[in-house]
């Protein structure tokens, strides 16, 4: 289970995580929910190493991952997959998808090109292409299928419905839900596009400025109608 | 007729040199987006230990090995050393800290290996080939120079398209910090870019030296022209590097053949700008818009 402790995350005299405490449960989708600058990127950032916090814990299965590099943490089973544009676009999506499966967890079994492109199909008829030929949604598939490949026990998933039309984003999000129930993987989503998000999550956990305003089961975020209004816009 | 093939000959030899100095330039490019203006005395001080080494021992080809090996250690040096501490600053820093490289390492250079000229043994022939009782206008070397050039260009592209390691390493220099979250060691392929251009640029300063002199500004006439050659091919193509080399090589030769030598730098000039006019990504750039 991964869990982060009284994260505080400053950029200089900005705080951005101001003591964030959140649970991402085993074979679970945890949504991380709030507005521009709650501090959702940030989390996700701190939890992969590549902003170190300043005070607080990422614990992953009880050992602390606040000092582990970047680098390292595709190898524990953690998977960071960036907003679309994190697609490498001079790289070909077969070559984006090989990447991925390069250093994937220690002791899992390769992943099959295959398997990425049968979850995505759109993804074989272009495998050759280079990636910026690519549309919003395919980029996001490709993200995705790339983190797949290192085989991850972990998901942390940054805004993936973001610029994407509302048909794409069902079925990313209806993807990743089955994801979820047929391989036990557990996922930390960043949204801010909550209704989605809370349609698929299991939990949800309302940011806002850097510190948790509210953190309950998705259904219950859902009908909460004061808070969907403060903080949500639905 | 003779003449013609003199000049084509000569022009291969010379272009597949300016070639070698493109793709070290181009390496480096590829990998941390550095245009490495301290290429050539790199080359100069790696020619040198070579030149020791075969002094001493009498092997040229133990000199050779050794000054492509030198060339490994001082690219990985250079960039772990002076360029890390610049790197994710402003494009100028670098640019100055690989000029102030130019001139310091001209400087020890002079002090170290001293200021005279030395000779630098050829492992081939620098006499006219003979074949079938015709005198053909490319010696044993220039064969060779054109052979080594090929390989290492086959050989990095091997390595960049076939292998795990290009593909790390290109993914590092397009976007490092996707790759560090994909698990790969971004700073370790920087310096293996380096170390890596740094061999190429070596075998650049062996081909220049062969049969040749060896001072610290031996290079300097590389220089410019490999420069040329990798803004004519484009920096980012191994490609574009080898066929600017080449297209450059034989320009200045009939140039030099056919009208006069005097005009070789005026024209090196002239495609420059004819180039950065009509082409300013080289003839082998293909638009790819990046988004940030």
């Amino acid at each position: 289970m991964l869990a982060v402790e009284d994260l505080v995350t400053r950029y200089g005299a900005v705080t951005a995580l101001g003591g964030v405490s959140l649970e991402a449960p085993e074979g679970q989708v945890t949504a991380v929910l709030g507005a521009n600058g709650a501090g959702k990127t940030t989390l996700l950032r701190t939890i992969s190493g590549l902003v170190r916090p300043n005070e607080g814990r990422v614990v992953l299965d009880g050992k602390d991952l606040s000092r582990t590099p970047p680098e390292e943490m595709t190898a524990l089973g953690i998977a960071h997959v960036p907003e679309g544009r994190g697609v490498i676009a001079e790289l070909t999506v077969a070559e984006n998808l090989r990447l991925g499966g390069l250093h994937r967890r220690a002791g899992a079994d390769p992943v099959d090109l295959d398997r990425v492109f049968g979850l995505f199909p759109v993804l074989e008829e272009r495998r050759n292409a280079t990636a910026h030929v690519l549309s919003g949604g395919e980029r996001q598939m490709l993200v995705i299928g790339r983190a797949l490949m290192a085989a991850p026990r972990i998901l942390l998933l940054d805004e993936p419905s973001l610029g994407l039309a509302p048909r794409v984003v069902a079925q990313i999000l209806a993807l990743l839900r089955s994801l979820v129930e047929t391989e036990g993987l557990t996922v930390l989503l960043v949204e801010q596009n909550a209704a989605s998000a809370l349609s698929i999550a299991d939990r949800g956990v309302v940011l806002n400025l850097g510190s948790v305003v509210a953190s309950d089961q998705a259904e219950k975020l859902a009908a909460d109608e004061k808070l969907r209004h403060a903080y949500l816009g639905f | 007729m003779q003449q013609f093939w003199t000049t084509l000959l000569g022009g291969l030899t010379l272009g597949a040199v300016y070639a070698a100095f493109a793709l070290a330039l181009c390496l480096i490019w590829r990998s941390t987006r550095v245009v490495n203006f301290a290429q050539a005395p790199m080359a100069m001080v790696t020619t040198y230990v070579g030149l020791e080494v075969i002094d001493s021992t009498g092997s040229y080809w133990l000199g050779f090995v050794v000054a492509l090996a030198a060339g490994l250690v001082l690219g990985a040096v250079v960039e772990r050393g002076l360029v890390r501490f610049v790197e994710g600053k402003s494009d100028l820093n670098v640019v100055i800290l690989t000029l102030g490289l130019f001139v310091v390492l001209h400087s020890l250079a002079a002090i170290v290996f001293g200021q005279d000229y030395k000779s630098f043994p050829a492992p081939f022939s620098l006499q006219g080939l003979h074949v079938g009782g015709h005198n053909l206008a490319i010696t044993g070397f220039g064969v060779f120079t054109l052979i080594a050039v090929a390989v290492v260009f086959v050989l990095l592209v091997a390595l960049f398209r076939f292998t795990d390691l290009g593909l790390k390493m290109r993914a590092s220099a397009f976007s490092p910090e996707v790759a560090r979250l994909l698990g790969v060691r971004v700073g370790k392929m920087l310096t293996l870019g380096w170390a890596l251009a740094a061999v190429v640029g070596s075998l650049a300063g062996l081909l220049v030296a062969g049969g040749s002199l060896v001072f610290p500004q031996f290079m300097d006439s590389v220089v410019v022209y490999g420069f040329v050659a990798a803004v004519l091919g484009g920096l980012d193509s191994p490609a574009g590097s080898v066929v600017g080399g080449l297209v450059l090589g034989l320009a200045l030769s009939f140039v030099s053949g056919y009208a006069a030598s005097d005009l070789v730098p005026i024209t090196a000039l002239g495609i420059l700008v004819l180039v950065l006019l009509v082409r300013p990504g080289g003839l082998f750039s293909h638009v790819a818009e990046r988004r940030v």
